[in-house]
């Protein structure tokens, strides 16, 4: 288990190697990449195994006094800053360690990672096939996945931070991967910006934990909170600066803007980065520090709203975008809300367990769309319909992963969707568990909405010689098809030693699954609703778009337009930002530079531009001086001598 | 005895019509010719105070004289390094008018 670190180093390793010999090597460099991943997934597997087998008594592990998990740590020295102290027995450098921390929140996260991004780069083999820059592709997918993998490993905040920084730069890099076109590089800009403003608050968190404990490491900030060497207040500040920058990477309100954007990147990114892996980020950045959060109190309520607003906003414009990939994009915020939600009513399991449920489906969906639109170059899911005709395979598994966000009994978002509302149920007011069922019905038929306007209904006749994917875009949507399917069967409590996934990933105290029947009841028919609903208005076509439009246009034209965000923000950029940014730049020009760069330097010069005119090159005007001089000493000499 | 004013008198003329001299003219030789006339004018005034300062008649102090004596040698030597620099001044630049040398001005 201590080899554990190697997970991240394979892909590490791969990222100059490809970028070096990429045009040498076979396949462009693209089997490294693969390679180092399977390696990756590999190595995972062993890590797995060996915690499974492992007890307080293995070496580095213990019981966490925080978490109440079983958790290993191994920490090295990274580096020692400063000079030791005076006096010898006081050691006063500052010690920064680096280390991997292994419990089942991390595990899950590596399984997810590792196997998802597999998938997605052999998907890519395909999708990718003939781009220009297909070596530089796999290394920043290399470059990502290894960034990602020690960001779930990291046992400390500086680790994370830079591992943190490095997921945002990779999406940036593969946002505006084609960066020919202005969209996308418009679209990695914000990207990087708007999550940016999260980080910024990502950092200070950090500073300030810091400040009151004197150390990057997590377990030493748990403590520090359990003993009450931090405050309830300070906890507060600190969980909610965390929380600035797990809502920036996560797109959660009001730093949600970037992830539709994002779209603008290839597709398997889209399903990697923007899906799967780095938007989760924020949800395990909040699950990971959870002790910090629970300590507060009032920030778990600050997620959990704010939770709730972004899922239930991205579920009804998802419900109203037309291009494909866009719907999925505020579905996976939509969704992201959702873990937030959850972990804001202590429902740590459900959230964690969602996440990966919506990871496995969001992928595939993602892959799916890939499929549908590397076959027919089309996204605008008003141009599409009775695909299923052309390319079954993609229609089939493209369900799949509907069926199981729109949270359809035994598919995998079924299970995970339902612990969440259990959670609310449970921990919050009345008034969140009903918003929760709102935004459960209209996930489930935004998904509706997508999977019967693509594939079913009428075929149109430009897509008649469509083909399906290609092999090794069929695998992988298939390997992920498998999991969208049954992944929802760990959360049961089956016969045998497995209890489960409530007694291997928990928070402070094991519990097994529970399902509260009339919850269940309750959001599978208000899904089976939805999507029925969503067969009629989509597929058959019995109930017209237009007269629903018609009825509700004022609604639907706001979320139409992403409620008008995008354009208060652009908005306070014109009239607020850069009219600061002109105030600030006027300043520096008039008075930084003008005034104290310039002036002693004009000074300086007139100066001497005035005093150099007294060497005139004359004799007599040399001796008139000196003449003048002593005269003036001579006086001076008197008039002392006089007093 | 003669009232020391008079030679005071004497040494102030010889010393502004040196000090005329350095201002107004043109040619480098005719200027060091002027400071001689000054530094005289010094001489003058110098022997003319010793031989005043203890009463009227015989010098009791002779500081006055060896001073002038010292600027006689001094203005001697400095004259040789006058005449060198003007002679180098006819030979490179073909005049000893100081007007223009003005090379080293701004």
């Amino acid at each position: 288990m201590e080899w554990a670190w190697l997970i991240p180093v394979f892909s590490f390793a791969a990222v100059p190697l490809i970028i070096l010999f990429g045009k040498y090597l076979p396949g462009k460099g693209s089997p490294l990449a693969i390679l180092a991943i399977a390696g990756g997934f590999a190595l995972f597997c062993f890590v797995f195994i060996g915690w499974l087998g492992a007890s307080p008594d293995t070496e580095g592990c213990s019981t966490s006094d925080y978490t109440g998990t079983l958790t290993c740590e191994y920490e090295r020295t990274w580096f020692q800053a400063g000079l030791p102290g005076l006096s010898s027995d006081v050691d006063e450098r500052i010690h920064l360690n680096w280390g991997i921390l292994i419990d089942p929140l991390t595990l899950v996260m590596l399984g997810l990672i590792t196997f998802v991004a597999l998938m997605v780069q052999v998907y890519s083999l395909g999708y990718m096939h003939g781009d220009s820059r297909f070596s530089w592709y796999y290394a920043f997918h290399a470059l990502f996945i290894a960034a990602m993998l020690t960001l779930a490993l990291a046992d400390n905040f500086l680790l994370l931070y830079v591992a943190w920084e490095l997921v945002g730069l990779c999406s940036y890099l593969l946002i505006g991967f084609w960066f020919e076109r202005p969209a996308a590089r418009e679209a990695a800009k914000k990207a990087f910006i708007v999550t940016r403003i999260g980080d910024v608050g990502l950092l200070i968190g950090i500073l300030l934990i810091w400040r009151e404990v004197g150390s990057f490491s997590m377990t030493a900030a748990f403590e520090a909170v359990h003993s009450g060497v931090i405050s309830q207040g300070m906890a507060t500040v600190v969980a909610l600066l965390l929380f600035a920058g797990a809502a920036g990477k996560s797109a959660q309100f009001p730093l949600h803007v970037w992830l539709p954007d994002a779209m603008e990147g290839p597709t398997p990114v889209s399903a990697l980065i923007h899906a799967a892996t780095m938007v989760a980020a924020g949800v395990y950045l909040v699950a990971r520090v959870y002790p910090i959060f629970e300590a507060s109190g009032d920030a778990l309520m600050v997620v959990a709203v704010i939770g709730l607003i972004t899922s239930l906003g991205a579920a009804t414009i998802a419900l109203v975008s037309t291009d494909l990939k866009r719907i999925l994009a505020f579905s996976t915020i939509s969704h992201l809300g959702l873990m937030m939600l959850s972990l804001g009513a202590f429902g740590y399991t459900a959230a964690i367990f969602h996440l990966l449920a919506h990871g496995f489906s969001k992928a595939l969906l993602f892959l799916g769309a890939g499929s549908v639109m590397h076959s027919t170059d089309e996204l605008d899911i008003r141009k599409m319909g009775g695909l299923r005709k052309v390319m079954p395979l993609t229609a089939l598994l493209f369900s799949i992963g509907a069926l199981s966000l729109g949270g359809i009994p035994i598919l995998a978002g079924f299970w995970s969707k339902d612990e969440i509302l259990v959670a609310v149920n449970d921990h919050l007011p009345p008034v969140f568990i009903v918003l929760t069922l709102l935004t459960a019905f209209l996930s489930a038929l935004y998904m509706a909405r997508a999977m019967f306007a693509v594939f079913f209904g009428e075929l149109r006749p430009e897509h008649e010689h469509v083909h399906d994917a290609p092999p090794t875009m069929a695998i992988t949507m298939f390997l992920l098809g498998i999991l969208a399917l049954g992944f929802g069967l760990i959360s049961l409590d089956w016969p045998g030693p497995y209890d489960g996934i409530g007694t291997f990933l928990f928070f402070e105290e094991p519990e097994a699954f529970h399902f509260t029947v009339w919850l269940g009841v309750l959001s599978t028919v208000l899904a089976v609703i939805a999507f029925v609903l969503g067969y009629l208005i989509y597929a058959r076509k019995t109930i017209s778009i237009e007269s629903i439009r018609g009825r509700l246009s004022w609604p639907v034209s706001l979320a139409e337009n992403k409620y008008y965000i995008d354009e208060l923000y652009q908005f306070v950029i014109d009239r607020v930002v850069l009219t600061l940014a002109a105030f600030i730049g006027f300043f520096d020009r008039a008075v930084v530079n003008d005034v104290a760069v310039n002036g002693p330097a004009n000074l300086v010069r007139h100066l001497g531009v005035t005093l150099r005119l007294h060497v005139t090159g004359h004799v007599y005007s040399y001796a008139l001086a000196m003449t003048l001089g002593a005269i003036v000493l001579a006086l001076v000499w008197w008039m002392q001598s006089a007093s | 005895m003669t009232p020391l004013v008079y030679f005071q008198l004497l040494s102030a003329a010889l010393f502004v019509i040196g000090l005329y001299g350095v201002m107004a003219r043109r040619s480098a030789v005719l200027i060091i010719m002027s400071i001689e006339l000054m530094l005289n004018a010094v001489n003058i005034n110098l022997i003319a105070a010793a031989s005043h300062l203890e009463g009227i008649g015989g010098f009791v102090n002779f500081d006055g004289q060896i001073i002038a004596i010292f600027v006689i040698t001094i203005a001697a030597a400095e004259l040789g390094l006058a005449i060198a620099i003007i002679l180098r001044m006819h030979r490179n630049r073909g005049t000893v008018d100081v007007d223009e040398m003005n090379l080293m001005k701004w």
